[in-house]
């Protein structure tokens, strides 16, 4: 419940899970998420969202690094400042 | 002495047994806690999954997906057995053969129709064996099955569910526990039966969907249905390798013991030997006095 309060101090928190494995978890300041309806990207305070991904390169940016997946299927939660990616394929590219 | 040769023989031979069922112990260990790896990594995807699932879904929802639809009276099911290819592994592919059996038996005595699909050699030779037909057998999955031959072996069965050919597709697999407990398991993947809803946390952020609800839904089903094949073919890969170790190391016990009782009776054969030829000796020293 505690969600918008704290956004201003923690970061997002990234998972990004294909059925094999958890190929990516860490922090980002913003996430660019291919959904099936077009790109949508993250900052942290979003609101709780349940997106499909469609396929294409997910980005996730943590200061002036980032990584670059690319994806296709699946879908995307959002809920207190966590972010889940589930690819049915995810790659790191 | 023709007594203690041969059992010098079976000494080395069961010596050099040993030393197999040893090395393969070693090896399925070895390969065992790659696929414990595989099992525990394959986890939270399905349970993210399966969670999701349980909060988009809704009983007034349920009727309008294909992969949901719960036929009144079944008049053909799909049987889909996972084996391993390889054998030496103690019951492990046995017990998966007679649940796969009874489960058509308790079928057919329903009245229901049958297909029989099978993937592990192991499976598919028995089956042959008997005669009984298969509608499809793949004997190509590894050890690191992928989620792509998961998709292969359920897309098939998916569509026929879908389009009214199939009234449910059974999978028999062996359940990874532990290392020690891989038990034969039925698992009924269409329908889809419905993870339980995440409620009584009260927990239900308002959600925005992105489409709606309904096409999330219908492309999630789809790869709820697979994630399950997917990890039914890990845990069996890595409950056959738990089953192997443990034949492997009883079968590696045993040859130690036979060994020791082995070695026992030839020092005594020996020591009679001897003995029988001092007497020998003894006894023609005293004739020729």
């Amino acid at each position: 419940m505690a969600a918008p309060s704290g956004a201003a101090a923690g970061a997002l928190r990234v998972s990004v899970i294909t059925p094999e494995a958890t190929v990516f978890e860490g922090e980002a300041d913003q996430v660019v998420a291919p959904a099936w309806t077009g790109q949508l990207g993250i900052l942290r305070g979003h609101a709780p969202l349940m997106a499909l991904l469609g396929t294409g390169t997910l980005r996730i940016k943590q200061g002036a690094s980032e990584s670059v997946f690319h994806v296709s299927g699946g879908f995307l939660q959002v809920v207190d400042d966590v972010v889940t990616v589930l690819g049915e394929r995810a790659e790191a590219a | 002495m023709a007594k203690a040769r041969e059992l010098k023989g079976r000494i080395r031979s069961v010596q050099n047994t040993r030393k197999i069922t040893r090395t393969m112990e070693m090896v399925a260990t070895s390969k065992l806690k790659r696929a414990q790896d595989r099992v525990e990594a394959a986890r939270p995807y399905a349970e993210r999954l399966a969670e999701v699932i349980g909060r988009l879904l809704n009983p007034e929802l349920a009727s309008r997906y294909p992969l949901l639809r719960q036929p009144e009276t079944p008049r053909r099911a799909a049987v889909l057995l996972l084996t391993g290819n390889r054998g030496l592994a103690g019951a492990f592919n046995t017990n998966l053969i007679r649940q796969a059996r009874e489960l058509l038996r308790d079928l057919r005595a329903r009245g229901v129709e049958t297909e029989l699909h099978v993937a592990g050699k192991k499976g598919l030779s028995f089956f042959r064996y008997q005669g009984e037909t298969m509608r499809t057998g793949v004997t190509d999955i590894g050890d690191r099955p992928t989620a792509a031959d998961a998709e292969r072996l359920v897309n098939l069965l998916m569509d026929e569910f879908t389009s009214g050919a199939l009234d449910a597709v059974y999978l028999v697999y062996a359940r990874f526990n532990s290392a020690l407990s891989t038990p034969p398991t039925t698992l009924q993947v269409l329908p889809v039966q419905t993870p339980p809803a995440a409620e009584g946390e009260g927990r239900q952020p308002d959600y925005i969907l992105e489409p709606g609800a309904d096409e999330i839904l219908g492309q999630i089903l789809p790869l709820y249905v697979r994630n399950s094949v997917y990890r039914a073919l890990v845990e069996t890969v890595a409950g056959f390798y738990g089953a192997q170790r443990t034949a492997m190391k009883n079968a590696t016990d045993n040859a130690g013991d036979m060994l020791e009782a082995l070695t026992r009776t030839y020092n005594r054969v020996r020591q009679a030997a001897i003995t029988q030829e001092i007497a020998e000796i003894v006894g023609g020293a005293a004739a020729l006095e």
